[in-house]
């Protein structure tokens, strides 16, 4: 009964700010419903026994994407009335058209039934013995193995693509250069001296970093350059 | 479990990283190397697909068979073809990174996987590695401004795409109960048909695989697309996606929707019927020649259909043939089009082709044969594709698609052989560059292809009976 | 083998002057032809020879399957029978004669003339081929393949206007009687299942009594398919109403005229029929059509050359005139005289043809007669010949002439029936207006005073050896061929020496009843023609002012002569202007706005939606998408509607 109220309040909600969305003047005001819409969507998940989707659904939609959304939308100059015009413009067209897309999923209502044989090769209900989590886990790992490694190389695309894309040579950027770190003698580092007890800065002055480039290995700038006395 | 009948896709997998991380720890330019190397997977992959014996497995996500043999080599050979004609051309427009044929590598992946696929799952899986790896590709050229739009486009109308695949993939899930092709394949047996949510389902199924082979009305992408990619990317974009798009719906439709194919043929009828005549008809008014293709790839796709919406084992048939020929007919006018340079700049309206006869006989004799090709003048190999899908359209009583795809191949013939007209009658232009050595050798291999087909067709088709075998089983 | 050398030699001798012509020159080409056609015409003659003494037996020789289409099946054979070989041995030997003058002929033509001789070499294959065809496809071959050689020997000076008007013509008045043969050759596979002559003579009893229903009449189909192959024959042989395209076509060489245009092609027409007699035998009502239309052109064409100033028009009419009489014999059923006086014919006639070429090589290119007179001491070798010539033309006893036109005429007084009987009648005016003009050509030409041009005069010559040779001997065979083959082509034993080659229904030749004619009448187309020869006498040499008087006392009738009653001007206003219209209509209307108009009105079409469609093509990515939903929406009704 709880849960009935429960689904049918969180639907209604998720409708509305799906709604919202696309309606919302303000792009910062849709991103805001989304993640409104993807709290209720895991709220209807929690419903349906399916807490590991609800959680990762917070997580990643919520918690990444949404969030990057926000970022963006915040970092772009859109010029919204612009937009608005188009949107007005079009709306007509768009809404018959509409209209006949929700006529015809209406349709799918109206056939409503399941192929003979569905009932019987619909997967088998959540495992009562486990945990959602480990038995998604179960089924990821092992009988979709494959999907699973696949959706692996796609993010790993991805993220090629992401480099590639957008990153950039500069002459300026600092890195890391490992093979240098790991051939640096102490002595190229360290100034070993002897500070006479009590002295401060003023009286041994301040030591600099060497000059970037410096060619390892050369036998140069054993010591590091004394700071020139101020 | 039989996990090695996917080890071509595997292998392929682990050598694409293994070339990634090769390129990222050389400390020279690794493109070439990477380059070669990416040949090399590809060629180790084709052996092994041809030694990999029939069989499914991963708790049947994935099946091996003739046809997906057949559909793979031929993929494999239009992205190692696109790969050879990069060469030269990311050389010289400074976009020479070792990522291209990384991602080129795992597009094929992809495709690979689409056309082993016997699951939905693994269908949707296998379309987004190859998509997301061409969208960033068809972004290569970051700096030039028609590259990025470019990209943007597809990826913006093929994450639409793939909404309605998803949509529909789950309508077909939620009606029928299921997402393997076998099981799919006996539920939808039953007798009374499919109910209008299944029917829905599949029609948006449909819509997103359409998306892929860029036929109408879901192929606005496309002009757009060729035009802005980098060329080595048009020309990958338009082999290798297109034969696994269209191996993945003709398995599909053919597989788990096979029992539905009457309800099913008009849509496709429907669709490549649009395909022929805008192809036939938009391509008339364009100068660019890369946009030109982009049409006529569409005009293609709607031959290619027409075996389809035959529906039956010599239309599939026909349409593996054409696809067959379609590549490397694509490929080869492709390596022209990247031989259009002069004095190091680019160019791609087809009017700079001015008497190209005169400067470089050779290239205007391969671009003639492979527009004749195209236009489906016997004896070129074009004609036989042509000749097999309206063989069986006749066959199977469908005279409407016979004759408009005979009319839209006499327009066809108009803007191909308008090209060849600019090129051997028209006052010469300044020469073209060199040509590279690489390019050269495509254009030639392609062409020694195209008109030497009728010699050694009879392999190819009886590898391409074999696999329409397969789906009609 | 005699017969297929006879046949392809020729064509390997075109093969070699047409191919090698240019880089070997005239010489290397005139002696390659020429030692051909010797070849072929000593073989012809020998395959002649063999067969009439009975040594040979006639016999098809195959040489390979030409069409195999269904049941539709060609071969390429020789048919070696009399009438074949007989025609082989004339129409090689005259080429071979013609072949030999024209080296003479030609020797002053500026141009290379090696094409002239594979032309004509080609020709002689053609005919060839023509007279030994198995089937009547093959015969329609050569048929087609000497209409084509005519058109180029006629229009050989290809420079001179009227020379390829001339050659149009004749191509086109053949076209219009060939459509007519060939609508014969389809009803004769449509009726009898094959082409081969040998099988559709076997089957001609069996179809006697088949009909076609056209209109509501009653056509016998072997009626039909005998008068189609007649009209086809009127053509080659350019019978009364399609004669128009033989006197222009004198415009081409004179050594064309004497072998294309008087001894072998326009012959082509009385071999076919002489070649279909067992089926027209069964065709009496196209055998009638035959004798009047062959008497008619006797007498019509005779009337003409009468009237001619032009040494060569008046000897095409009367060659006209002679193929109407071989077709009046064939008509009343004297396939073998009909032959008969083809080879007689073809001797004498050649012969004219060839002396008045030998005149107009002496008066430098001079044909109208007005401007000839007093030749015959300058030249007296060619009025010697023109003289036997023209005595065998006009029938005068012991010569060829005689022997074979009084065979027709008393074949057809002895034939019962009014048909027959009109063609004796046409057939005797037409043999006294024969010696009449034969001797007004020879009176006008080499008797009276010289009316030529002084430096024409001076240059009057005897040919060399190379023309007066061909025409000594052909004068020879004009003189002699009659009387010696008198008695074996015709007469008693005429069926032993043609066998199954010529055939005719028992008791209809009229043979028997030849010879039932006895005294005077036997004899009137003798006097006849002397009758004539004396009017020519006295018109040309007696009193001499009787011709320009009646010239102006019936200038109507002169008029309508001189005009050739008007054939060309009538068919000028019927058919070449009618056709001109046609033809004007059908390029504005049919090809302008139709032909040409439907197809740009389509490109148009094409180009105009193009561009609307490439506005479809915006850039924006939102109508991209909205076309992809809007796609989308679609399939999705068509799907729920239409499954």
């Amino acid at each position: 009964m709880i849960a009935t109220i429960g689904f049918y309040v969180f639907a209604v909600i998720l409708l509305a700010s799906a709604t919202m969305v696309v309606t919302a003047r303000n792009p910062v005001h849709s991103v805001l419903f989304l993640i409104l819409a993807f709290f209720n969507a895991a709220a209807l998940f929690l419903i349906a026994g399916a807490e590991f989707l609800a959680m990762i659904l917070i997580i990643v939609y919520v918690g990444a994407v949404a969030v990057l959304f926000l970022f963006v939308v915040m970092m772009l100059d859109v010029n919204f009335a612009e937009l608005r015009e188009g949107v007005q413009r079009y709306a007509p067209v768009g809404l018959v058209v509409g209209l006949i897309l929700l006529f015809e999923l209406g349709l799918v209502l109206t056939g409503w039934h399941f192929a003979p044989s569905a009932a019987e090769i619909r997967m088998s209900p959540t495992p009562t013995a486990l945990s959602n989590t480990a038995a998604l886990g179960n089924v990821l790992y092992t009988r979709y193995i494959f999907l699973f490694q696949l959706a692996g190389l796609i993010l790993l695309v991805a993220m090629i693509g992401a480099i590639v894309l957008t990153h950039r040579e500069r002459g300026t950027a600092r890195r890391q250069r490992i093979g240098r770190q790991n051939a640096r003698q102490p002595e190229e580092t360290l100034a070993m001296l002897n500070v006479a007890l009590g002295a401060g800065i003023d009286e041994i002055g301040i030591l600099r970093p060497l000059p970037d480039p410096a060619p390892v290995g050369a036998e140069s700038h054993a010591l590091p350059h004394a700071a020139e006395p101020h | 479990m039989n996990w090695q009948i996917a080890l071509p896709e595997i292998v392929l997998a682990l050598s694409g990283m293994a070339i990634l991380l090769f390129g990222v720890l050389y400390r020279r330019d690794a493109s070439v190397p990477c380059n070669m190397l990416t040949l090399g997977a590809f060629l180790v992959a084709a052996f092994l697909v041809l030694s990999t014996p029939d069989g499914s497995g991963y708790g049947d996500l994935f099946v091996v068979d003739a046809f997906s043999r057949f559909v793979k080599i031929l993929i494999l050979a239009g992205a190692a073809l696109a790969l050879m004609l990069s060469f030269d051309y990311n050389r010289h427009e400074g976009i020479a990174r070792f990522e291209f044929p990384v991602l080129i590598l795992f597009a094929v992946v992809g495709m690979m996987t689409m056309v082993s696929a016997a699951n939905l799952m693994t269908l949707y899986l296998g379309l987004e590695l190859q998509l997301i790896s061409l969208y960033v590709v068809t972004a290569f050229n970051r700096t030039a401004i028609r590259s990025s739009e470019a990209a943007l486009k597809y990826f913006v109308l093929g994450a639409l795409a793939s909404g309605l695949l998803l949509y529909g993939i789950s309508l077909v899930y939620g009606f029928a109960g299921s997402t393997s092709f076998a099981a799919l394949a006996s539920a939808l047996n039953a007798p009374g048909g499919a109910s209008p949510g299944l029917v829905v389902g599949i029609v948006f199924v449909i819509a997103g695989l359409v998306f892929e082979v860029s036929a109408v009305p879901f192929h606005m992408w496309t002009p757009d697309v060729y035009e802005g990619a980098p060329t080595p990317v048009t020309v990958f974009i338009g082999t290798a996606p297109k034969v696994a798009g269209m191996a993945l719906l003709l398995r599909t439709l053919s597989t788990p929707f096979g029992h539905l194919s009457l309800d099913w043929r008009l849509l496709i009828e429907l669709v490549s019927l649009g395909s022929m005549i805008l192809g036939a008809l938009a391509a008339i008014g364009q100068t660019n020649f890369k946009r030109l293709m982009a049409y006529s790839a569409i005009g293609h796709m709607g031959y290619t259909l027409i075996g389809l919406a035959a529906g039956t084992e010599a239309g599939l048939r026909g349409a593996l043939i054409y696809l067959v020929v379609y590549v490397f007919m694509n490929v080869g006018i492709f390596a022209g089009i990247i031989a259009m340079r002069r004095h190091g700049r680019v160019f791609e309206q087809i009017s700079d082709l001015a008497g190209l006869a005169r400067t470089d006989p050779a290239l205007a004799l391969a671009f003639a044969v492979f527009l004749f090709s195209m236009a489906g003048i016997p004896p070129l190999a074009g004609f036989f594709g042509k000749l097999y899908v309206f063989l069986a359209a006749v066959q199977a009583g469908m005279w409407t698609l016979a004759i408009i795809g005979v009319l839209t191949s006499v327009v066809g013939a108009y803007y191909y052989i308008r090209i060849v007209k600019v090129m051997f009658m028209d006052a010469p232009a300044p020469a073209i560059d060199q040509r590279p050595a690489m390019v050269s050798f495509v254009a030639a291999a392609t062409g020694l292809f195209t008109v030497f087909f009728v010699l050694f067709s009879a392999p190819i088709v009886a590898a391409a009976q074999a696999a329409a075998q397969v789906l009609f089983g | 083998m005699l017969t297929a050398i006879a046949v392809f030699f020729p064509l390997l001798g075109a093969a070699l002057a047409g191919l090698l012509g240019r880089p070997a020159g005239d010489r290397a080409s005139q002696v390659v032809s020429i030692l051909c056609m010797v070849i072929a015409s000593a073989a012809g003659i020998a395959a002649a020879v063999l067969l009439g003494i009975g040594a040979t037996e006639p016999g098809t020789i195959e040489i390979t399957n030409w069409i195999s289409a269904g049941t539709f099946r060609v071969s390429w054979a020789l048919r070696n029978d009399t009438l074949s070989a007989v025609m082989v041995a004339m129409v090689s030997t005259v080429s071979m004669l013609i072949h030999v003058y024209s080296v003479g002929y030609m020797a002053h033509e500026d141009r290379p003339c090696w094409r002239f001789f594979s032309y004509i070499s080609l020709f002689s294959f053609a005919m060839l081929m023509l007279v030994t065809a198995d089937n009547i496809l093959q015969l329609f071959f050569g048929w087609e393949g000497v209409g084509l050689m005519s058109y180029l020997l006629i229009g050989y000076w290809y420079y001179k206007p009227a020379a390829n008007a001339a050659a149009i013509k004749a191509f086109v008045v053949n076209r219009v009687a060939d459509l007519f043969f060939t609508v014969g050759i389809a009803l004769l596979f449509f009726q009898f299942g094959t082409l081969s002559f040998s099988d559709i003579f076997a089957a001609v009893p069996s179809h006697a009594a088949h009909h076609y229903e056209l209109f509501g009449a009653s056509l016998p189909v072997l009626e039909v398919i005998g008068v189609l192959l007649f009209i086809g024959a009127m053509g080659k042989s350019a019978q009364l109403f399609l004669h128009t395209w033989l006197p222009d076509a004198m415009e081409g060489p004179t050594p064309i005229s004497a072998l294309i245009h008087a001894a072998t092609m326009v012959t082509a027409g009385v071999f076919l029929v002489a070649r279909m007699s067992p089926l027209m035998e069964y065709a009496p009502i196209a055998l009638s059509v035959v004798a009047v239309i062959g008497g008619s052109t006797s007498f019509f064409a005779a009337t003409i050359a009468c009237a001619q100033d032009d040494i060569k028009k008046v000897i095409a009419y009367s060659t006209c005139s002679q193929l109407g009489y071989m077709f009046a014999a064939a008509g009343v059923g004297a396939f073998d005289i009909s032959i008969f006086h083809l080879i007689t014919h073809a001797f004498f006639k050649s012969l004219l043809f060839l002396g008045a070429g030998s005149v107009i090589h002496a008066m430098s290119g001079e044909q109208d007669m007005r401007r000839m007179g007093g030749l015959w001491n300058k030249i007296p070798i060619t009025y010697s010949v023109m003289w036997v010539g023209f005595l065998a033309l006009a029938g005068i006893p012991f010569f060829s002439g005689f022997y074979s036109k009084d065979a027709i005429l008393d074949a057809a007084l002895g034939t019962p029936g009014g048909v027959a009987f009109y063609a004796y009648i046409t057939g005797v005016a037409a043999a006294f207006l024969t010696a009449f003009y034969s001797w007004r050509v020879l009176f006008m030409t080499f008797h009276g005073t010289s009316r030529a041009e002084p430096h024409v005069q001076e240059h009057v010559h005897e040919s060399p050896a190379v023309m007066t040779v061909p025409l000594i001997l052909l004068a020879v065979g004009s003189a002699i061929v009659g009387y010696s083959l008198d008695g074996t082509f015709i007469g008693l034993h005429w069926q032993s020496f043609w066998g199954a080659s010529i055939v005719t229904l028992p008791g209809s030749n009229p043979f028997t009843h030849m010879e039932s004619i006895h005294g005077v009448v036997k004899w009137i187309p003798t006097l006849v023609g002397l009758a004539g020869l004396a009017t020519a006498l006295l018109f040309y040499i007696l009193v001499p002012w009787i011709p320009g008087w009646l010239a102006t006392r019936f200038r109507p009738i002169h008029v309508f002569l001189v005009k050739k009653w008007y054939f060309d001007e009538i068919y000028d206003a019927i058919f070449v202007r009618g056709a001109l219209a046609l033809a004007r209509l059908l390029w504005k209307v049919g090809d302008v706005a139709v032909i040409d108009g439907v197809p740009n009105g389509i490109a148009t079409l094409t180009t105009d939606s193009s561009g609307e469609v490439v506005k479809l093509q915006t850039g924006s990515v939102a109508q991209y998408a909205f076309a992809m939903v809007l796609g989308v929406v679609i399939l999705v009704a068509v799907f729920l509607l239409f499954r």
